[in-house]
């Protein structure tokens, strides 16, 4: 298991550097020159940024400072705000991207599994009709509709009720963190249903819960104990790439709902062809869903016993 | 015979609804099973044998799987109309059931201690711990080394052979008054099959069980059986003890199964006779006597009548209308022990 993880974690580190040189050349060949455009900049100050990433040298050598930089924990300096690194961007706003997204994938897990289940055991009746009706629509509208609905019913609520119960856009409290949440999980949840009832099905069908029946144990007692356990294995495995469903989603969320979220920064500096902020936080986030995928497969490898003792033996 | 059978199933029959109509896969089977004896079900492929034994079970899916007649009795009690209480507290308590594939009959995330300890936990009220102690010692009995390392671990950890003792150990912590065992050693290999076979018999003599061993291999029948049911086409076309069935099989099927079977101890290297023809179409079977089409013997009155069951001598039943008073009699067919009668 270690020697498995230890693997994991290099070849996650090799994706890292090939995001990062990927970054760097994408960069570069974006036409413009992010200094021109601010009529802020002096030479004075436009000669000293270029010395200190090598903007005047060759890209080979850029490529080296920026590696290097890159490697003592350096991001560099916002080109658009003033005196802001961008490794003081990431550690004010990250966290609340987080935060959002851990609840966003907390509603989508728990509400996948549980819908998904419930749709198995109601198979072609009203509940998994109905359910699944609703799954084929939360998967093809985009978020950010559901974004301004969710908005939509969150300000018609407080009208109902005569006073501001929820916040309908802003950050601070857990109550602002509600329906934002719900809005980037929505997706994730509904693909997750989906594959949690087929799985749930599958289970259904298999030799060994055919052998639970056989052993006279309850309904209850076999779904719970035999079909759930087995059936979530699966949703498991796709948490990874459902992670990374939030965290983009989460830039638009973000900018919908206004909050301060590195989403936001992010989006906000592509527009701006804020050089070092698109670098410094693609490659954050690259490193940061790599390690993510990583960490899932690593849980996964917890839950099913199957894949445990192969790592242990390999 | 004279004691009351331990299970009595009666002309059952069971269709299953598909979209091209219903598929009689179980047409009026009837059989008892006695007290510490084995009844071998011998059959082709898709003859109603598993279908038979899992609706005793209450494990066919229902829809599309529907009783239609019939009854089912262990001990005098009627199984079929049970709740699925009731239906519970007799399954895996006084019938326990072992499956083909042991690879898969297992719950894959779960220890295997766990498993067998869940039975009695469930069944017998005992606690978590009790189970796992009672686990190790099925574990043990059933010959697994090191059953108390082996409890602890998962079933892709156990070979096919293995998983089955499990199977058997997990099925038998209850101590069942039936076992039902289908094709129980089919997936394994040749040795591994005898060793699991004789393992049966072991714990039938000890714990005075019944069995019911479905399977396609007469040498096992051979070694297993007191009694054989001989099924065709969702029918029990023959039925009696073994040595009767083998040495005085009537109908014209069993013998055609005799032939197709390769016998080490009698005549090595003899022409294997396959059966021509295949199994026939469930959702309309032939009018009359369903082995008609394929039988070498057939007459009119085959395709016309179903034939009636003709005692061939006491407990040996056929139903193959040669056996009537005015058939003429091929030498293949049972010597006239008993005469015919309706
Ligand atoms: N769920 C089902 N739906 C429709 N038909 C079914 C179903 N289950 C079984 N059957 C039919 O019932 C018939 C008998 O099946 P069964 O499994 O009892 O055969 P078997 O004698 O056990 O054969 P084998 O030796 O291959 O195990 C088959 O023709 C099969 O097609
Ligand atoms: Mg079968």
């Amino acid at each position: 298991m270690i020697s498995y993880i230890a693997k994991r974690l290099l070849s996650g580190l090799v994706t890292v550097w090939f995001i990062a040189t990927a970054t760097f050349l994408g960069m570069h060949a974006v036409p413009g020159d992010p200094l021109l455009n601010d009529k802020a900049v002096t030479p004075e100050v436009r000669a000293s940024l270029e010395a200190a990433y090598g903007l005047d040298k060759p890209l080979p050598q850029q490529y080296v400072i920026y590696l290097s930089n890159m490697l003592q924990g350096d991001f560099g300096i916002s080109f658009t705000q003033k005196n802001r690194r961008v490794n003081d961007i990431i550690r004010d706003h990250f966290p609340v991207s987080a935060m959002l997204g851990l609840l966003a994938l907390t509603i989508a897990a728990l509400g996948g599994i549980t819908w998904g289940a419930i749709t198995a055991l109601y198979r072609d009746r009203l509940p998994d009709v109905l359910i699944m009706l609703l799954v084929v629509f939360a998967v093809s509208v985009p978020s950010f509709v559901f974004a301004a609905l969710g908005q939509l019913v969150v300000l018609k609520f407080n009208q109902l009720i005569g006073h501001s119960v929820i916040p309908v856009a802003g950050w601070g409290t857990f109550k602002h963190m509600l329906m934002p949440s719900l809005v980037l999980g929505l997706g994730t949840m509904a693909y997750l249903t989906r594959l949690m009832r087929s799985s749930m099905l599958e289970v259904a069908d298999t030799d060994y819960i055919r052998t639970a029946r056989a052993k006279g144990l309850s309904a209850p007692r076999i779904f719970f104990k035999h079909q759930l356990r087995n059936a979530i294995l699966p949703v498991i495995t796709v948490l990874g790439p459902a992670i990374a469903a939030i965290t983009t989603g989460g830039f638009v969320v973000e900018l919908v709902f206004a909050i301060p979220g590195l989403g936001r920064y992010f989006v906000q500096a592509v527009q701006q062809l804020d050089y070092t902020v698109i670098m410094g936080t693609t490659v954050f986030y690259g490193a940061f869903l790599v390690f993510m995928v990583i960490a899932v497969d690593i849980i996964y490898g917890f839950v099913d016993p199957r894949i445990r003792v192969d790592k242990v033996g390999a | 015979m004279s004691d009351t059978p331990v299970l009595k199933v009666e002309n059952l029959n069971v269709e299953f609804a598909t979209f091209g109509g219903a598929v009689r896969a179980v047409r009026g089977v009837s059989y008892e099973v006695y007290e510490g004896k084995t009844l071998a079900v011998v059959g082709e492929s898709g003859c109603g044998k598993s279908v038979t034994v899992q609706t005793i079970m209450g494990l066919i899916p229902c829809p599309p799987g529907k009783v239609t007649a019939g009854s089912a009795k262990l001990c005098g009690r009627e199984l079929l109309t049970l709740s699925k209480e009731e239906l519970n507290k007799i399954r895996g308590a006084e019938i326990g059931m072992i499956f083909q594939d042991p690879m898969t009959s297992l719950n894959p995330t779960m220890k295997i201690g766990d498993q067998i300890a869940e039975t009695l936990v469930v069944h017998r009220g005992m606690s978590r711990r009790e189970g796992l102690t009672e686990a190790r010692r099925l574990l043990d009995r059933t010959r697994i080394p090191e059953a108390a390392e082996r409890a602890r671990q998962y079933p892709f950890e156990f070979s096919g052979g293995m998983l089955q003792r499990v199977m058997i150990a997990m099925s038998l912590a209850c101590k069942p008054k039936l076992l039902i065992a289908d094709e129980p050693t089919t997936a394994l290999d040749v040795t591994i099959q005898a060793q699991v076979l004789e393992l049966m018999r072991e714990i039938q003599r000890e714990d005075g069980m019944s069995i019911i061993l479905i399977t396609h291999d007469l040498a096992v029948v051979a070694r297993m059986a007191d009694d054989v049911a001989v099924m065709y086409a969702g029918e029990v076309v023959e039925s009696g003890p073994v040595d009767e069935i083998f040495y005085r099989g009537s109908h014209p099927y069993t013998l055609g199964l005799q032939q197709a079977m390769p016998d080490a101890r009698h005549d090595a290297g003899r022409q294997l006779d396959a059966i021509p023809g295949s199994p026939p179409d469930l959702f309309a079977p032939p009018s009359g006597c369903g082995y008609h089409p394929r039988c070498p013997h057939a007459m009119q009155v085959c395709t016309k009548a179903s034939p009636a069951s003709f005692e061939i001598s006491p407990g040996h039943q056929a139903s193959c209308w040669l056996n009537h008073a005015d058939a003429p009699r091929p030498e293949t067919a049972a010597s006239p022990v008993g005469s015919a009668q309706e």
